[in-house]
């Protein structure tokens, strides 16, 4: 049943590119690193082809290896934070300034300042719309502690929106 | 009575959280970056097959050329062998048929003194 699945190449690369560019975007806050990331993600796929199963095989396959990817890179290279999450967002936030509000261009930045592993289950939990189960799954870490990154991640992220976004939190 | 402003609060902050994290378009680049990736590594796959088949090709060549040798090596040091055989051969012959003509003379010899 599984094997009657043709994985087309050309085509997952359209359909998960975005996922894949914003997972490790998100992870890195650098775009470079972020390109470069999705670039290997998608090679290491084109090899693994014929080991996929079904197109839920292949998106959770590209998570997986997204975040691991971005973990490795984050690792090799101490990415700057905040400030150049900043600098980018000057340099090519013209059009993603159109997109997103200041609130969320705000958030991104926050989210940027948290632990790794609190920033991977939120961006999993809020960007992917996954379960803390599926996390836990994709990140191969218990359930428990997946919970309280993301308790924590969130209780941090709100406190530290709370003190520099007042005006938005409080609906001002 | 206090908790549900505070949850409906958690919940709006969850729901900007959504909408902050959507998922970010992939910069059009992207696309032909990764393409052109899986072109080099094809080409990378053919040259490196491309590079080993002369190789494999030179080491078959090698081993068949020491497989002749040694094949020709035992043949030739059978070879010998057997001529050398056949020349103590021929020796023993040589020499049967002298001592045979020796006893042949000293029997004529011995039967004349008689």
């Amino acid at each position: 049943m599984a094997h009657e699945w043709q994985a087309n190449f050309e085509q997952l690369v359209d359909e998960h590119q975005s996922m894949v560019f914003s997972l490790a975007l998100r992870m890195t806050a650098d775009r470079g690193l972020a390109e470069e990331i999705a670039q290997d993600v998608f090679l290491e796929l084109n090899k693994r082809l014929g080991k996929l199963e079904s197109p839920e095989h292949a998106r959770f396959w590209l998570r997986r290896v997204a975040m691991s990817r971005s973990a490795d890179a984050l690792r090799r290279r101490k990415v700057r934070g905040v400030d150049l999450w900043v600098e980018l967002e000057e340099m090519h936030g013209a059009q993603s300034e159109d997109r997103t509000s200041a609130l969320a261009s705000r958030l991104e930045q926050l989210l940027e300042t948290l632990p790794q592993a609190q920033r991977a289950a939120l961006v999993l939990r809020y960007q992917e719309d996954l379960t803390p189960e599926e996390i836990a799954a994709m990140l191969e870490t218990p359930l428990a502690t997946v919970k309280s990154h993301l308790q924590r991640g969130l209780k941090l992220l709100r406190v530290k929106a709370e003190s520099c976004l007042k005006e938005f939190i409080r609906g001002a | 009575m206090e908790h549900e402003p505070r949850i409906g609060r958690e919940e709006e902050f969850e729901q900007e959280l959504r909408q902050a994290f959507e998922r970010r378009p992939a910069p059009p680049r992207l696309k032909r970056r990764i393409m052109d990736g899986i072109r080099k590594q094809q080409e990378a796959r053919r040259r490196a097959r491309l590079i080993w088949w002369p190789r494999i090709a030179a080491t078959f060549a090698l081993l068949a050329i020491a497989a002749g040798l040694a094949i020709w090596h035992r043949a030739e040091v059978r070879r010998r062998g057997e001529e050398a055989r056949q020349q103590v051969l021929t020796a023993f012959r040589i020499t049967t048929h002298a001592l045979n003509e020796m006893n042949s003379r000293l029997s004529t010899r011995d039967h004349a003194r008689e």
